[in-house]
């Protein structure tokens, strides 16, 4: 009987991948089937069938989900979470050496409560601090498994790139607040930012260069001295090379439309604008070059360049011809990003299915995973939600999450497993207690 | 003639406080009595003059046909910053948290900034009311104050912060000392990830956070004792007496006439802060409990109201259940606890119905819910006779909708604040619409 | 007459002065060889620093120092695997890896950077892995030993005869040097081997920020390191690749510019890498294997988990498991904050690690990281051994199995002829904090260790571990 931490939580955790059938749910697929009363069927990890009658494969587990809503897993475009020893390598404004997938910290347990919101599938991002940020990747929420284990397997791996207040605050020594740099790292102005990308890329475009000559001479079967590998570079040239996703910080829309033709220039595509709170001002031009867009509903107000903000910034994009989806960027509201995509209809007149995309297909478009997740479609991961009510309202919760056909999140178990916690919990701090007296026993006033 | 007319048709809040509206065919929900479907209301200088089945509109009074529309009264945020604070990062914008331990002569209402961006963008989702306080734990400035000052209870919409006013001083807000600090203040919001990694970070409690609370609580005692020494002083019109503002402004919390509003988050440090006012004899209410499981009975047999942080909140750590700040409301309510709620910055007003959502999902009743944001607050901030309710007499502050307020697919089809029609626009809105006409 | 004399010497004696008999027997002792079985009474015969038999029936030569071990046991000399003794001011090693938590769900985490520990005096700030930060990996500490240094003296107390010693500042703090702790003139006399691995650091990124805070320059974040330090060996590469072609033929060839950092990577035949946590353990393995360089991991307060077992198994790794068991914080009584089930658990089980490496057959050795008194190391073996770890084993993991990991089994580890005479004679087992140490014999030279220090005085600065948990 081993009583660890894991062990507790596994044994209440995931069951392991089966046959399971959900039934009369109402489906809302995000796909071409829509929404509908019925069922759908999950077997080795994917959906093997959607339709409001379906067969129950023997020995199926069934899952009675009457009066219950049935969604694609959510989809975060942009959070910080599950990351250890800091996201920002801010230090440098350009920091393309560094990679998230070196830090994933799997027993974060911000993975554990994104889950238990819906969120099957996280973007994890480098933060803001300088123009040219790290390489990120997006996880699974596999609660439990390794970091190896969390990673979306498939995916484009991306590149956090920031403009405005952050990068230009982190480099000015008399900026922001107390974060006073004893040594002041260019750039302090926008101005800065987009010539730090420029200047990047220049030099990427010569690695680049060295490096083709070089597999060029490889491929001849001559024996060259290898140039040297420069990994901040390297970031770059896989961007060139579309190998890597440009997930770009911004605000202003003087700025937005200043990356897009940065990387007209240079020859590459921004894969999303991220925050792009004004991105309504210059949708136009956003649509044109086929980024996609990831905001909040309706935060704002928090510095001068979120003053703009409004929340019909993700319906007008999208009627603008964006592929629009809203993240969380922060470990609360990525609890509840189905009542953030409630907003759009709320604001902007979204329907139903296109809010509910904002958090499922549009962010897998987003991240190029939309072949295998984003919505309940024969063959996709069978990664699901079910909710006890309407899920683009606040007063639904979430019953249970499915990763890969495996029920990951379980209201149920975790009312059972908050209890054996507790109790763990007390064992172990009254066995810490009673070892702790009997190795310094209470001095005894002097007889 | 026709152009003026056009002209007045378009003018923002076509009806001022004066003015006379009838409301009809309306379904109403007025939270202290069972829904009523079909009657009209009439509104004049800023009340609710009567509800009924047949009110026959008076001369000159505008009509106004909701058929199919609910009627609900205005929903109160308990705990704001609203025309205190423009943009959180900007320190010329915020007016929050002054410089000094006991500052209880402060008063947020004067500070309030009429035409904050942040009053438009409340109000039009259903948000009538608000408690301004003079600091919510100093974000803005200098942080660690004791006393604060005095938070006001205003509508949210208003020429000047003295037509706004409700109450100007509904509270005298006391920080109270805890060895976590605020701790139990929900993580998450505040600002996106992406800046608070811009931020210094909070400073940890020391080891030595038990002595600082009891110097604290110790410095807390002499400022009452001697309040109450110039409460007594005053009363005797001794000779040479000379007046001192910061004890003038105590005297109606020593009188009981005022509660302090008090920040206390853990189950210990509400427990010691409802002994400490018992001691002290004065009137508290406990804002953002965490504990409330813990704390609920004894704030129950000491029939004393809480304000309770935001719903979406992160749990206080790693070990706590995940829906722990979605069953606060849940677990008052089952405490028989009297709350309301209070989202404790700008930035989450607007959501405050949600979160109250948030609440019913998580357990609490749904008419518990509207509660408290409505009647709850108004009763707690001593308004109850005023607002939180649609009753004849009362502040015509009412929403007309398509639905339950709490829903986010409702929609606000018309709102009224002292009796006038507000234009469902601000700076948001007209943004949108500028910008959707661009080609 | 001979005993009641040396027992006379030895009262008098009671220093850091060694004596130099030329030749000693401990006579009757109880001989824990650690390589062979245990000898239940018999001699062991030192000469010319080498031990020169032992046995039970063995001859004492006539010019012996002569020892009565009646009632004492000999065990060989302990070493310390992971260590900064010698090195004057340097912190004892930690291996504090990572750093908060991430998740910056949980509240109250400070979000600014703790200046990390292993930080290199302020050089400028450093705008990138170009600028080589935080690294001295030329630095041997055969060179930084200071003779002095009164650590030697305490830990020879606990019955430390050798240790690994590092230079631990930076990321690359530099290659450790195997020591054998005499007391002596020259630092050089203590030198077994003077390059025993590079001692790689991951410092402690900073809450979420790192930020552009702190002033220090590039990395300011755990990925920052692990970016600089896979750059470095990228670079490692590169440079030996380019260094050859040039010695073959350097016509209408650059001139490599030479980079001191690289070729003290290139010189270390091993690195030692920090990972406590489960995540870090599996982090550091895939890291370790990436490098391509033989390593160690070093800290491994998880040990104790199935996962992490499996995980070193899989791998065949190399543990060095720290003895600075994790324990509960100093609070105010009635604090109502617990400590996270996470930390209860860890506190709970990380001492019976040991006995799950043990047991599942990987190589490790323990170390004592900083409890340089006698008594607190003493203290965190017994736990150990309390938490199924048996003597023997917790007696290998402290001799002959870092002698292994290392490369000197040959010399020192263990009781054999030919070896080095680094011993420990003691009354009673040497893990009972009851048990005192008579005398150690390091190369031959007899110590006898002062008084030790109270219980519970902790010897020596603390280590600078991240705390119980160790997850802030």
């Amino acid at each position: 009987m081993k009583k660890t931490l894991l062990a507790v939580l596994v044994t209440l955790g995931p069951l392991c991948a089966e046959t399971i059938v959900i039934q009369n749910a109402t489906v809302m697929t995000v796909g071409s089937k829509g929404t509908f009363k019925g069922s759908v069927v999950v077997k080795d990890g994917k959906i093997a069938e959607v339709g409001e009658k379906v067969m129950v494969p023997a020995g199926a587990t069934v899952i009675d989900a009457g009066g219950q809503y049935l969604i694609p897993g959510i989809i975060d475009c942009h959070s910080h979470i599950a990351g250890d020893g800091g996201i920002n390598e801010g230090s440098v404004s350009v920091s393309s050496m560094v990679n998230i997938r070196d830090i994933i910290n799997p027993d974060d347990i911000a993975i554990y409560r994104a889950l238990a919101g819906g969120v099957t599938t996280a973007n994890i991002l480098h933060g803001s601090a300088n123009a040219i940020g790290g390489m990120t990747l997006p996880l699974k929420m596999r609660w439990g498994k390794s970091a190896q284990e969390m990673i979306f397997a498939g995916a484009t791996p991306g590149i956090k790139f920031a403009l405005g207040e952050n990068p230009k605050r982190s480099g000015n020594p008399q900026g922001g607040r107390g974060t006073a740099v004893p040594v002041a790292r260019y750039p302090a102005t926008r101005m800065g930012v987009e010539d730090v990308i420029r200047e990047a890329f220049n030099d990427a475009k010569g690695y680049k260069a060295e490096w083709d000559a070089y597999d060029a001479l490889v491929a001849r079967g001559e024996h060259p001295l290898a140039p040297r590998v420069d990994l901040k570079l390297q970031a770059l040239k896989e961007v060139l090379e579309n190998k890597r996703y440009v997930h770009v910080h911004c605000y202003r829309a003087d700025e937005i439309l200043m990356m897009i033709r940065v990387a007209d220039d240079v020859g590459f595509k921004v894969r999303t604008f991220q925050h792009v709170l004004e991105g309504y001002k210059v949708a136009k031009e956003i649509a044109a070059h086929g980024a996609g867009a990831s905001t909040f509903s309706d935060w704002w107000a928090y510095k001068i360049e979120a003053i703009d903000a409004i929340p019909f910034n993700a319906t007008l994009m999208m009627k603008k011809g964006i592929v629009v989806s809203l993240n969380s960027d922060d470990a609360e509201l990525m609890r509840h990003l189905n009542t953030e995509a409630g907003k759009a209809m709320k604001y902007g007149g979204a329907t139903e299915t296109e809010a509910l995309a904002m958090v499922t297909l549009n962010p897998a478009k987003q991240l190029g995973i939309d072949k295998t997740v984003g919505s309940i479609e024969v063959g996709k991961d069978a990664d699901l939600v079910l909710y006890d009510g309407f899920p683009l309202s606040d007063f639904a919760k979430v019953q249970k999450v499915l990763i890969d056909g495996t029920v990951y999140f379980d209201r149920d178990k975790e009312l059972v497993a908050q209890a054996a916690k507790e109790a763990e919990k007390k064992r172990l701090i009254d066995k810490e207690k009673a070892s702790q007296q009997r190795t310094q026993p209470v001095r005894r006033p002097n007889q | 003639m026709k152009i003026l007319g056009i002209l007045m048709a378009s003018a923002v809040a076509a009806f001022a406080a004066g003015d006379v509206v009838l409301i009809q065919n309306a379904d109403v929900y007025p939270i202290n009595s069972a829904p009523i479907k079909g009657i009209s209301l009439l509104i004049q200088d800023g009340k609710i003059l009567d509800m009924g089945a047949k009110i026959v509109a008076p001369k000159g009074a505008m009509v106004l046909d909701v058929k199919g529309l609910r009627v609900y009264p205005g929903m109160i945020d308990s705990a704001t910053d609203l025309g205190l604070e423009e943009i959180e990062s900007i320190r010329e914008s915020v007016d929050t948290g002054e410089i000094g331990d006991f500052m209880p002569q402060l008063r947020a209402l004067s500070a309030v900034n009429p035409d904050s961006e942040h009053f438009g963008v409340v109000r039009v989702n259903g948000i009538t009311g608000a408690v301004t306080f003079p600091s919510l734990g100093g974000r803005g400035g200098t942080g660690g104050q004791l006393i604060s000052g005095q938070a006001a209870l205003l509508h949210t919409d208003g020429w000047t912060w003295e037509e706004m006013e409700i109450n100007r001083s509904v509270a005298m807000c006391l920080n109270f000392p805890s060895a976590g600090g605020r701790g139990g203040r929900g993580g998450g919001g505040g600002m996106p990830a992406d800046m608070q990694d811009m931020l210094p970070g909070a400073v940890g409690a020391a080891g030595n956070a038990q002595r600082a609370v009891l110097d604290q609580i110790a410095k807390l005692n002499t400022f009452f004792d001697d309040a109450r020494k110039y409460q007594k002083a005053k009363a005797a019109h001794l000779p040479g007496f000379h007046p001192d503002l910061k004890f003038d402004a105590m005297i109606p919390v020593l009188e009981g006439k005022m509660p302090l509003a008090v920040s206390a988050a853990r189950a210990n440090t509400i427990h010691d802060a409802i002994a400490w006012a018992e001691k002290q004899n004065v009137k508290i209410v406990i804002l953002q409990p965490r504990e409330i499981a813990k704390a609920g009975p004894e704030l129950k047999a000491k029939n004393i109201p809480v304000i309770l942080g935001r719903v979406l909140a992160l749990p206080d750590n790693e070990d706590a259940e995940y829906d722990q700040a979605f069953t606060q409301p849940f677990e008052a309510y089952k405490a028989g606890v009297k709350f309301a709620l209070g989202t404790f910055t700008n930035e989450f007003v607007r959501d405050l119905p949600y979160q109250a959502a948030t609440a019913v999902a998580y357990g609490l009743p749904h008419d518990e819910a509207l509660k408290a944001l409505t009647i709850n607050p108004a009763e707690i901030w001593g308004a109850g006779d005023k607002l939180g309710s649609v009753e004849k007499g009362k502040y015509a502050d009412l929403l007309i909708t398509d639905g339950d307020p709490m829903d986010v697919r409702t929609q606000i089809r018309h709102l009224f604040i002292n009796g006038k029609e507000i234009t469902l626009s601000n700076k948001q809105v007209r943004l949108y619409e500028r910008y959707s006409g661009r080609q | 007459m001979k005993k009641l004399l040396l027992s006379a010497f030895l009262v008098l004696c009671a220093s850091a002065v060694a004596e130099v008999p030329s030749t000693v027997a401990i006579r009757n002792a109880k001989i824990v060889t650690v390589s062979g079985a245990v000898i239940a009474k018999g001699t062991v015969i030192i000469r010319g620093g080498l031990i020169d038999a032992v046995g039970e029936n063995v001859a004492v030569p006539a010019d012996a120092w002569v020892v009565d071990g009646e009632g004492m046991t000999v065990y060989p000399g302990l070493i310390d695997g992971l260590s900064t003794v010698g090195i004057a001011g340097a912190a004892p090693a930690a291996a504090a890896a990572g750093g908060g938590r991430g998740g910056r769900g949980t509240p109250a985490t400070p979000a600014t950077p703790t200046a990390p520990a292993a930080q290199a005096a302020p050089a400028e700030r450093s705008w990138g892995p170009e600028d080589r930060p935080q690294t001295t990996s030329w630095l041997l500490a055969a060179d930084e030993i200071q003779a002095g240094d009164r650590r030697v003296e305490t830990v020879r107390g606990a019955g430390f005869t050798t240790a690994v010693t590092f230079p631990t500042r930076g990321i690359f703090g530099g290659q450790g040097s195997i020591i054998d702790l005499v007391s002596g003139e020259k630092a050089a006399e203590m030198i077994l081997v003077p390059a025993a691995g590079q001692y790689i650091a991951m410092g402690r990124g900073g809450g979420f920020g790192g930020g552009g805070g702190g002033g220090g320059g590039f990395p300011s974040s755990l990925m920052g390191i692990i970016a600089y330090v896979r750059q470095v060996y990228l670079d490692a590469d590169h440079y030996r690749l380019v260094k050859e072609a040039y010695a073959k033929d350097p016509r209408g060839m650059q001139r490599p510019e030479y980079d001191r950092a690289l070729e003290g990577v290139l010189a270390s035949k091993r690195i030692l890498l920090p990972a406590n946590r489960l995540v870090e353990i599996d982090r550091m393995l895939r890291f370790g294997a990436e490098l391509k360089q033989p390593m160690i991991l070093y800290g491994a307060r998880d040990a104790y988990l199935p996962e992490a077992a499996d995980l070193l198994k899989k791998a065949n790794a190399t543990v060095l498991l720290s003895l600075k068991w994790p324990t509960a914080p100093v609070r105010s009584p009635d604090a109502e904050d617990t400590d996270t089930l996470r930390m209860l658990e860890q506190r709970d089980k990380a001492p019976t690690a040991p006995a799950v490496l043990q047991k599942a057959g990987i190589k490790y050795a323990l170390y004592a990281d900083g409890l340089d008194a006698p008594r607190d190391f003493q203290r965190a073996v017994k736990k150990a051994i309390d938490n199924g770890l048996s003597r023997e084993d917790a007696l290998r993991a402290l001799t002959l199995s870092p002698a292994e990991i290392y490369g000197v089994a040959d010399r020192v580890g263990s009781i054999e002829k030919g070896k080095i005479a680094n011993l420990v004679l003691t009354k009673g087992d040497i893990f009972d904090d009851r048990t005192t140490v008579v005398m150690v014999f390091v190369d031959g030279k007899k110590y006898t260790p002062a008084e030790t220090a109270a219980p519970g005085g902790r010897g020596g600065a603390s280590t600078d571990d991240p705390g119980p948990g160790g997850n802030r």
